[in-house]
């Protein structure tokens, strides 16, 4: 299953440039795991419901989880762990980003 | 004892692999075979674990509180924290705050004659919040606490949200807390609560290792400095979560994080300086964030975990000449290194005796994130150690917590809410 999500739903929820551009991108949720099992499980945990004091992450929309890793990357901060997400957001592109919105919200509700 | 060191990449191999029930096969003749099996699960942040000789197991919940798997495996919930339900008592003060909560439990070496049980928490009943050592005596049956005594009230938490990666309010806390089998005395090792000036002093309990007895007096032999609180072992250490003793001459030895880098292990003696003083304009540093110096130069972003050491150093040989040397510097990375246990038994083949090390695995500005057991063989003069990687049965997680079970088995705690038993086949 492959998910889309227009600009003008971008728009309408009041994201940025950068969000839109990577709203219109199809989230694949298979290539979202695969990024999820490298890069987040280790803090987010395998079902996402976050570990030590590191936040879960169930629940969340796939809106919300491309805004916040839009906002990591451009290192807007956000909460205590900002730094590690700095790092770890850095290199993704808004197509990483949109995957692991895919999966997230598709596999953690 | 000549020892069989497993090469790194063979171990990762194997492991990667691993899966719950899994057998690992010697990688080499004189290295056991390995199992494992799920002893609890869905569990909220298992913290520590603590035995009966007939397999009892105390376990803590760091926002949750103490219950105890009985022999049978029925579980029973015995003392809770503030908002909790099910359990037998309730304790309000007692709370968990990000990195804070309930963390370590420990048996008393006399649990027959006395029934005392210890756990390691955040409390209330002192502004702004400390860390408590308590003691509960447990009934017959282990369904219930009561007769709470708090032997140490006033270890440092941090109330307020700061400047810093992980920044938030209750960082920082230690919280490992085990009776020595040989001295008898309570070790309890605590943190830097992201305040600068608390690792060098002599007055606040964040940054040590406390050694008392059950009723949380200076145990008999501490030698900190003049003018220091006379329950402190060793001081200068940042946060320390793991800690085990020596097999034969019990001697402590610990595992402590270290800041974007180098996670060390430690062998303790009586009066020891760790070396670790984050406080601003020292050692050529200047001013830092809220005063804190312990993830400068550079603390948002990533950075050569040499030129971080070099300018904010776990062990400050230069201000402190005659600080403690670390057995082992994790290749100067930082991966979140925690608990920590002695295998125990012949079962273990060329393994027996040798220390396995938990780490929960983080990875920053390109590090990697290094979620492992390693096996070390720490020299006896504590001047150096050799790691390899322990091969898993089972798959990898945030390893918070390693203890030995009665039976010879190898208990394990992970962030992600399950404790295991690794055994030899």
């Amino acid at each position: 299953m492959r998910m889309l999500w227009g600009a003008a739903l971008a728009a309408g929820l009041g994201l940025g440039v950068a969000a839109a551009t990577a709203l219109a991108l199809e989230g694949d949720p298979a290539a979202g795991e695969a990024r999820y099992a490298e890069n987040c499980v280790n803090c987010h945990g395998r079902t996402g419901r976050g570990m030590a004091s590191f936040p879960s992450i169930q629940g969340r929309d796939a809106e919300f989880i491309v805004d916040r890793l839009l906002s990591y990357r451009a290192r807007e901060m956000v909460g205590a762990n900002s730094a590690l997400m700095f790092s770890l957001s850095e290199e993704l592109t808004d197509q990483q980003i949109v995957d692991l919105a895919a999966f997230i919200s598709t596999a953690f509700p | 004892m000549n020892r069989q060191i497993i090469p790194w990449s063979l171990c990762a191999a194997v492991a990667a692999g691993g899966l719950t029930g899994l057998s690992i096969g010697a990688a080499a003749a004189s290295t056991p075979s390995l199992t494992s099996s799920t002893v609890l699960s869905d569990l909220q942040d298992p913290w520590d674990m603590a035995f009966l000789p007939d397999g009892t197991m105390f376990f803590t919940e760091k926002c949750r509180g103490l219950s105890v798997r009985h022999e049978n495996g029925d579980v029973a919930h015995l003392l809770g924290m503030e908002g909790t339900d099910g359990f037998a008592e309730t304790a309000e003060d007692l709370f968990c705050d990000g990195q804070a909560g309930m963390l370590g439990v420990a048996v008393d070496p006399e649990f027959d004659d006395n029934r005392f049980v210890y756990i390691y928490s955040a409390s209330r009943l002192s502004e702004p919040g400390s860390n408590r050592v308590v003691r509960m005596v447990v009934n017959e049956d282990l369904t219930g606490v009561s007769d709470r005594t708090d032997i140490i009230d006033d270890i440092p938490y941090k109330p307020q949200a700061s400047d810093h990666p992980f920044g938030d309010s209750g960082a920082h806390n230690g919280g490992r807390i085990r009776f020595n089998p040989g001295s008898g005395n309570l070790y309890v090792t605590t943190g830097d609560t992201h305040a600068g000036h608390v690792p060098q002093s002599g007055t606040e309990l964040g940054g040590k290792v406390l050694r008392v007895d059950r009723n949380g007096n200076a145990a008999e032999g501490n030698a900190p400095p003049e003018g220091f609180d006379a329950r402190i072992y060793t001081y200068g250490h940042r946060n320390v979560q793991g800690i085990a003793f020596r097999p034969g001459d019990h001697t402590a030895v610990i595992s402590e994080h270290g800041p974007w880098h180098t996670d060390e292990i430690n062998v303790l003696f009586a009066g020891a300086n760790s070396g670790w003083d984050p406080r601003p304009n020292m050692a050529g540093r200047g001013d830092c964030p809220d005063d804190y110096c312990g993830y400068s130069p550079n603390q948002m972003e990533g950075m050569d975990p040499a030129e971080r050491a070099a300018w904010m150093p776990m062990t400050d040989f230069e201000t402190y000449p005659d600080a403690m040397a670390p057995a082992w510097e994790n290749n100067q990375l930082s991966q979140g290194i925690s608990g920590m246990a002695y295998l125990a038994g012949d079962q273990w083949g060329d393994w027996e005796d040798m220390l396995v090390v938990g780490y929960m695995g983080i990875g920053f500005g390109g590090t990697p994130v290094g979620q492992r057991i390693d096996l070390m063989d720490v020299a006896e003069d504590g001047s150096s150690a050799e790691a390899s990687e322990f091969p898993l049965p089972m798959g990898s997680g945030r390893f918070r917590s390693l203890v030995m079970g009665p039976d010879g088995a190898l208990y394990v705690a992970l962030d992600e809410g399950e404790i295991h038993r690794i055994s030899v086949e």
